[in-house]
C-alpha cells in the first residue's frame, strides 16, 4: 500500500517536472520573440477572465473548439488523421446559413433546425473524405486537406456570389442573420447556454461511445490494426465511415455555433482555424477525453485572452498560435516513448530498492 | 519568340521552387521519413531567404541560409523519430503550424519591401538555342540549378552506393542493418539533404517566382508538393515532371482569369480538387490494380511507396 502511494507521488512529481519545463521553455520563447512573459500571461488571463462578459466570450470560443476536439477523438481512435475537419466546420456553417436565409430563419425554431442541418452537412462532408479513403485509397491527409480548400473556395464563392450583401459583394461576409436565427442568450451579458449544452452532451456521448460501447471498441481496434480486425469479421471500411460521419457531424455543429452564435453571419474565415487547433489539442492530450476537454478549455482561454495582445502589448496576433503550437511540440517530446521509458525505469528502480 | 516558346519559358521558370521542394521531399521520403512540415518549412525559409538577402544585400547568402534552416527543421523531425521514437506525422504537423505562424510573426517588418535580386546567368552561345536557351541560360541561377538538380538527384539515388543505401533503409531498415548500413545515419543524411533542398525551394519563392514577402506568402504550395511526390511515385524525375505539369496548369488558369470574371477569388483554390483527382487516378493503378496497367504505362503511372515510410526506426527503444 505504501509502495503504491510512493509510485503515485513519483508520477505526480514527474508530471510537475514536465509542466515546469514546458512553462520555462514557453517563457523563454516569449522572451525571444520580444515580449515579457509575465506581461503576456497577465494580459491573457485578464483578456479571458477579467470581466463577466469576457468569461462569457471565452466560453463561446471554447464551445466550437471542444466540439471539434471531441470529433477528432473519434477519428484518431479509428487511426485516422482527420485534417478535413476545417472543411467539416465550414460545411456545418453553410448549412446553418441556408436555414437562416430561408423562410425558416424568422421562426423561433430556427437555431435548432440550424443545428440539425449543420450536423447533417458536416457529417456528409466528413463522409466524402471517408469515401475517398475507402473507395479510392486516397490518404485522408490529402483527401481531407483538398476538401478543406474546396470548402473554403465554396464559402468564398457563396459570399461574393449568390449570398452577397445587397449592392456590394465583398469578402467581409453575408448579411447579418435575422434575430430569430441567433442562438438565444440569457441575462445582461448575453450568455449563450446552447453551445455549452451541446458540448456537455457531446462529451458524455463520445466518452461513453469510446469507452463503453461495442462500436467504440471496434473503432479502436480498427485504429490499432485495420487488417487484423477484418479477421474478426469487422468491416474496417464501415468503421472508417462511422468515424468520419460522427466526427463530421460534431464539427458541423461547431460550424453552426460559429455562424449562429459567434459571427451571426457567414464570413470566409468562419472556422477560425479551430479545426487545426483541435488537432494540436488531441495530439497533446494523447486521446484522453477528459484531458482533451481540460486542454481545449485552456487553449480557448489562451485564444480569447490573446486577442488583447495586439492592443495592449503591440505583439502580433500570431504570437498566441506560436505559443500554443510550441506547447504541443514540447509536450509531445515530454510524452515521447523514449522519455516515458526513462521515467518508468526510474520508477521501477526505486521500487526494487525499497 | 513564339507564344509556345514564351509559355515554355514561363513554366520552367515559375516551377523552379516546386522542383526543388518535390525533389527534396522525394529524397527525404526515400530514406523512410515523412517530412510533413513542408508547408511551414517553405514559409519560414522563404522569409529567411528574403530577410537575409535584404539585410546583407546578397541574395545568394539568402538562399544558403534558407537551405540551412530547412535542414534544421528536418533535423528536428528526424531526431524526434530516431532518438525519441515519436510519430513523424504528428511532429511534422505541429511544425507546419509553428513555422507558418512564426513566419507571420517574424516577417512583419519585411512585408512588401524591395530587396536585392539573384545573379543572372548569361551564357553567350547557349542562350540562343530555341526553347532551352532563354529558359535556362538567360535566367537567374536558381532556375538553371533546379533543372540541373533533376538528373543529379536521379543519378544520386539510382547510380551511387550512397543512394542505394538510402533507398534500402527506406525499404527495410532491419535488413539493411544486416548489410552493415547504419539506418540512423542514412535517415539523418537523407532528411538533411532533403530539408536543404526544401529550404532552397522556399528561397526560390521569395527571391524568384513570387518576389518579396507577405503573410502566408507561399500560398499552400507545400501541401501541393507533398501530393506531387506521391504523383511522382517517389522518383525524382517523375516528381519534377509533375511539378512542371502543375506549373503548366497554373499558367492556363492564369490565362483564363482574363476570360472569366470573378475567377480571381477562386483561382488559388483550383489546385486542390485537382490534387484529389490526381491522387484518385494514381491510386486506381496502385497495389493489386497495377497488373491491369498496360506495360508501356507502368514506368509513368503509380509507384510503390518506400516500405518503412513514416515508421519509427526503434520501436522498442
Amino acid at each position: 500500500m505504501e509502495n503504491k502511494l510512493k509510485i503515485n507521488l513519483l508520477n505526480l512529481s514527474f508530471i510537475t517536472i514536465k509542466l515546469l519545463v514546458t512553462f520555462l521553455l514557453i517563457s523563454l520563447i516569449i522572451l525571444l520573440l520580444g515580449g515579457s512573459p509575465l506581461e503576456v500571461m497577465e494580459s491573457i488571463i485578464y483578456g479571458a477572465f477579467g470581466k463577466p462578459q469576457k468569461i462569457v466570450k471565452t466560453l463561446l470560443i471554447w464551445a466550437p473548439i471542444a466540439l471539434a476536439s471531441l470529433a477528432l477523438l473519434i477519428t484518431f481512435s479509428a487511426g485516422l488523421w482527420n485534417i478535413g475537419i476545417e472543411g467539416q466546420i465550414i460545411a456545418g456553417s453553410v448549412g446553418a446559413t441556408i436555414i437562416a436565409r430561408s423562410a425558416l430563419g424568422e421562426s423561433i425554431a430556427s437555431p435548432y433546425i440550424q443545428i440539425f442541418i449543420g450536423l447533417i452537412f458536416g457529417g456528409l462532408w466528413g463522409l466524402l473524405c471517408g469515401f475517398l479513403r475507402v473507395k479510392f485509397n486516397v490518404h485522408e491527409i490529402f483527401g481531407g486537406l483538398g476538401l478543406d480548400f474546396v470548402a473554403s473556395g465554396l464559402i468564398v464563392y457563396l459570399i461574393i456570389g449568390p449570398w452577397k450583401r445587397a449592392g456590394i459583394a465583398s469578402t467581409s461576409g453575408t448579411d447579418i442573420f435575422p434575430d430569430a436565427s441567433w442562438l438565444p442568450t440569457l441575462g445582461k451579458y448575453n450568455f449563450q447556454i446552447i453551445p455549452l449544452i451541446l458540448v456537455i452532451a457531446s462529451f458524455i456521448i463520445i466518452f461513453i461511445l469510446i469507452k463503453y460501447t461495442n462500436l467504440g471498441l471496434r473503432l479502436r481496434a480498427t485504429g490499432i490494426n485495420p487488417s487484423s480486425t477484418s479477421r474478426y469479421k469487422i468491416n474496417s471500411s464501415l468503421y472508417f465511415y462511422y468515424a468520419f460521419a460522427i466526427a463530421g457531424a460534431l464539427a458541423g455543429i461547431a460550424g453552426v455555433v460559429q455562424a449562429a452564435g459567434f459571427h451571426h453571419k457567414l464570413v470566409p474565415a468562419i472556422s477560425g482555424g479551430y479545426g487545426f487547433l483541435s488537432i494540436l489539442i488531441v495530439l497533446a492530450s494523447s486521446r484522453n477525453p477528459v484531458i482533451t476537454m481540460i486542454l481545449s478549455f485552456f487553449f480557448a482561454s489562451m485564444i480569447a485572452g490573446g486577442s488583447q495582445l495586439q492592443l495592449r502589448l503591440d505583439l502580433h496576433s500570431s504570437m498566441i498560435s506560436i505559443i500554443l503550437s510550441s506547447i504541443v511540440l514540447i509536450w509531445l517530446v515530454m510524452r515521447s516513448p523514449y522519455l516515458n521509458n526513462m521515467f518508468n525505469k526510474i520508477t521501477s528502480r526505486l521500487n526494487l530498492e525499497k | 519568340m513564339t507564344y509556345f516558346e514564351s509559355s515554355f519559358i514561363t513554366i520552367i521558370s515559375l516551377s523552379a521552387p516546386l522542383v526543388f521542394v518535390v525533389i527534396g521531399e522525394t529524397i527525404t521520403e526515400r530514406s523512410g521519413v515523412v517530412n510533413l512540415s513542408v508547408e511551414g518549412t517553405i514559409l519560414i525559409t522563404a522569409l529567411t531567404a528574403f530577410a537575409v538577402a535584404v539585410s546583407t544585400n546578397n541574395a545568394s547568402l539568402g538562399v544558403l541560409s534558407a537551405g540551412l534552416i530547412g535542414s534544421f527543421i528536418a533535423l528536428i523531425i528526424v531526431l524526434c523519430d530516431i532518438k525519441l521514437s515519436m510519430n513523424q506525422i504528428a511532429v511534422g504537423f505541429v511544425l507546419t503550424i509553428l513555422c507558418g505562424k512564426l513566419s507571420s510573426f517574424l516577417g512583419q517588418n519585411f512585408v512588401r519591401i524591395p530587396g536585392p535580386s539573384l545573379p543572372k546567368v548569361d551564357f553567350p552561345i547557349l542562350k540562343d538555342i530555341p526553347y532551352i536557351g532563354p529558359s535556362l541560360f538567360n535566367q537567374n541561377i536558381l532556375v538553371l540549378l533546379s533543372v540541373l538538380l533533376i538528373p543529379t538527384a536521379w543519378f544520386f539515388l539510382y547510380r551511387t552506393r550512397f543512394g542505394l543505401n538510402l533507398r534500402s533503409v527506406g525499404e527495410n531498415p532491419t535488413s539493411s542493418m544486416s548489410r552493415g548500413i547504419n539506418p540512423e545515419h542514412m535517415r539523418i543524411l537523407g532528411t538533411l539533404i532533403g530539408g536543404f533542398l526544401i529550404g532552397v525551394g522556399g528561397a526560390a519563392f521569395s527571391l524568384h517566382a513570387k518576389y518579396g514577402w507577405s503573410e502566408g506568402h507561399t500560398g499552400n504550395y507545400g501541401w501541393i508538393c507533398l501530393a506531387i511526390v506521391i504523383f511522382g511515385g517517389w522518383n525524382p524525375i517523375r516528381a519534377a515532371l509533375g511539378a512542371y505539369a502543375f506549373g503548366a496548369f497554373q499558367l492556363i488558369a492564369l490565362k483564363m482569369q482574363s476570360v472569366t470574371i470573378g475567377f480571381t477569388q477562386v483561382l488559388p483554390l483550383i489546385p486542390f480538387p485537382l490534387m484529389i483527382m490526381t491522387l484518385i487516378f494514381i491510386q486506381m493503378f496502385n497495389g493489386e490494380h497495377r497488373r491491369k496497367l498496360p506495360v508501356f504505362l507502368k514506368p509513368i503511372i503509380g509507384g510503390i511507396e518506400p516500405g518503412s515510410l513514416g515508421k519509427p526506426l526503434n520501436k522498442e527503444k
